[in-house]
């Protein structure tokens, strides 16, 4: 048996090269149109499907904090233009490690606890008012 | 290396065709200006945003259509077949225009639907209380009593054959002014569509009736109306396509008295304004005349009976404000709607 | 081509083998959790427990496998995670085994191990997203996907790699070997 040609075939190579080019593009693409949208954003914060705050981060003059509870307890704070978890009694605390938030696209997730929060542009404009 | 090459020769071409198509679609941006025009028809202003060819006929067309409605319709001037149906009320039959004779059969149909929540023959009361008048009063309870009798949608004595119409008591009056506008913002879009415009937007004092997509694709962004807010401050967007929207709320023409607010949405039923903790309500809808008079229904109704009912109607979505300044929306809005962060003011329940 | 698909066990042996490789798939499962990972993506892991997986793919067969990956998943979800954790795990490992219990059975031809234990690592945090997005009705997480791409590419050949030396020195040891 040809140990050396076993280990590694056509397919595998063809493989890497592929999802690479996959990541690096939708990476880029991300980047890219995470930069038009620099300035003004709104946080969502989600509990499973629920929408449980809708934060416009452009309007906070005083940081604070708030708690969500769950399976586990998640301490967010806010503050201008950002937001993040600033504690968490979950296992693995990558929500905590998200750091802040900034731009539209960012999200951090705490899955244990069904928590996340994302940011999305402002778009304010509107055509018309109902009334 | 076949393989290999049809990859890299399909990268490039779907790039190439990304920024070809990208190039096109900012040309057709900055081209496309709209036609722009504002009037005021139907004791409202009336403002149309008409994208394409022939956009400014087809607005005069618009105008001109919405005088005639408001013309044979109204009640807040002289003239018109509904006035005439009313003076006529317990004497006799009216033969009224097929435009007049449908809006006031839809207008039964939705009192029927809504068991009186809404009610055609609401005039008497809305005479009374003198909500379109400079003196609105609050009348005495022995007034609203008798007066209350009169208002019943059943009494409304149709003939199919030659569109002759009677009201049949004396003193009875149809108003149609809950649905009128409504059907002004459908003709408005059949106008447009006649004059094959792809793209436009009309907004006949708080109803709005989009056709089609703006040029660029995207949706019609409309505001929904702070109840509590200065004119023009909004709670949420709702992203629109051919599709209207129209919202009732106690904000609109209303004078205060004892602390208490009474507005001009009447419960035909007990005769005062309607007391059920909404500060508003919108429907979204496909036809605005439907729209118009669910919106006015459901706000009589209350949030729970309101929910369930609109929910009950196929293509029908709802939002819903109450005085606790909560926001509710039906299921297939939730996607949908955007809406203001916490510090709004207003509270988004997103379920119940 | 693969020589390896007939070494399939029965029997008491197989119970034994099978509770082995359990043992180590659990092992390796904590070992991982007490390496703290780089960056801060949900799903971003060693994935050392694959190896396990994988090994008993080809000397047990698929459903042994899911077998091991079931008992895997509930035990340490219960040393730590807890019933939304396990879901998450659940879905990414069934996913993830059998994608490599086919690409192994019907395309050795093409991929090898590592390519395999890639796919495997790819399906795994494909999975996890997937089960994220529903419980959460929000495609947003999918956001996580290149991250997670190239974290798999990278430890699914590092995997991929352990795995194929130790599956031929394996073949060899007369414990596993058929009777």
């Amino acid at each position: 048996m040809n140990q050396g040609m076993n280990i590694l075939k056509k397919g595998d190579i063809f493989l890497v090269i592929i999802v690479i080019a996959a990541a690096l593009t939708a990476l880029a693409f991300y980047n890219w149109s995470r930069d038009k949208h620099k300035e003004g954003s709104s946080a969502i914060v989600k509990q499973g499907d629920v929408i449980v705050h809708r934060i416009n981060l452009n309007e906070i003059k005083e940081p604070y904090t708030f708690e969500i509870e769950g399976d586990y307890r998640l301490v967010v704070e806010v503050s201008n233009g950002s937001i993040r978890v600033l504690e968490a009694d979950c296992p693995d605390r990558l929500c905590v490690k998200s750091g802040w938030l900034r731009y539209k696209g960012d999200i951090a997730v705490c899955l244990p606890n069904k928590t996340m929060i994302k940011l999305e542009g402002v778009n304010d404009s509107v055509d018309g008012i109902s009334y | 290396m076949g393989t290999k090459n049809s990859i890299i020769y399909s990268i490039f071409v779907i790039v190439l065709i990304y920024t070809l198509s990208g190039c096109s679609n900012t040309d057709r941006l900055n081209r496309e200006q709209p036609f722009e025009r504002n009037d005021f028809i139907m004791g409202t202003i009336v403002s149309q945003r008409i994208y394409g060819k022939n956009a400014e006929k087809a607005a005069v067309k618009v105008v001109e259509r919405l005088k005639e409605i408001e013309e044979s319709m109204t009640v807040n001037a002289p003239g018109g077949e509904i006035n005439k149906l009313n003076e006529n009320s317990g004497k006799s039959k009216v033969i009224l225009s097929s435009d007049s004779y449908h809006v006031l059969k839809t207008g039964v149909k939705y009192s029927v639907l809504t068991d009186g929540a809404f009610d055609v023959t609401i005039g008497p009361l809305v005479k009374l209380w003198g909500i379109y008048s400079e003196h609105p009063r609050i009348p005495a309870q022995a007034e609203i009593e008798r007066v209350k009798e009169l208002v019943d949608y059943r009494d409304i004595i149709f003939n199919e054959a030659n569109r002759g119409v009677m009201l049949k008591k004396a003193g009875q009056m149809a108003d149609l002014g809950g649905i009128a506008k409504g059907f002004g913002g459908d003709e408005a879009i059949r106008i447009y569509r006649d004059w094959g415009i792809k793209s436009a937007y009309v907004n006949l004092g708080g109803n709005i009736v989009a056709l089609g997509n703006k040029p660029d694709g995207s949706k019609w962004r409309v505001g929904i109306q702070d109840p509590r807010g200065l004119q023009g401050a909004y709670i949420a967007i709702i992203p629109v396509a051919d599709k209207t929207v129209v919202t009732s709320g106690d904000y609109e023409r209303y004078f205060e008295e004892g602390g208490v607010r009474y507005h001009h949405i009447l419960d035909p039923r007990s005769g005062y304004p309607a007391r059920t903790k909404l500060i508003s309500s919108t429907i979204i809808a496909d036809k605005s005349i439907d729209a118009d008079a669910l919106s006015t229904s459901v706000f009589v109704m209350g949030l729970d009976k309101g929910m369930e009912f609109v929910e009950g109607i196929k293509g029908v979505e709802a939002l819903f404000v109450d005085e606790n300044r909560k926001i509710y929306v039906t299921d297939g809005l939730r996607k949908k709607v955007v809406f203001k962060g916490d510090e709004s003011g207003y509270e988004y329940i997103e379920k119940r | 081509m693969t020589p390896l698909m007939e070494f399939r066990i029965k029997g008491l042996k197989r119970l034994v083998l099978l509770s082995i490789l359990l043992a180590q798939a659990l092992v390796l499962s904590i070992i991982e959790s007490w390496i703290p990972v780089p960056v801060p993506v949900p799903g971003v892991k060693l994935g050392l427990a694959n190896i396990i997986i994988l090994i008993t793919i080809i000397f047990l067969g698929f459903k042994d496998a899911v077998f091991v990956v079931v008992l895997r998943t509930v035990l340490t979800s219960i040393y730590a995670g807890g019933p939304v954790l396990f879901m998450f795990s659940a879905a990414g490992g069934l996913l993830s085994t059998t994608v490599m219990a086919v690409l192994y059975n019907r395309a050795s031809r093409i991929f090898g191990l590592i390519g395999i234990s890639i796919a495997g690592a790819l399906f795994h945090n494909a999975g996890q997203l997937l089960v994220a997005m529903i419980v959460m009705e929000d495609t947003a997480v999918f956001y996580f996907m290149p991250v997670l791409a190239v974290s798999a590419v990278i430890m699914g050949s590092f995997t991929g790699l352990i795995v194929s030396y130790l599956s031929q020195k394996l073949e060899r040891i007369s414990i596993i070997r058929k009777d």
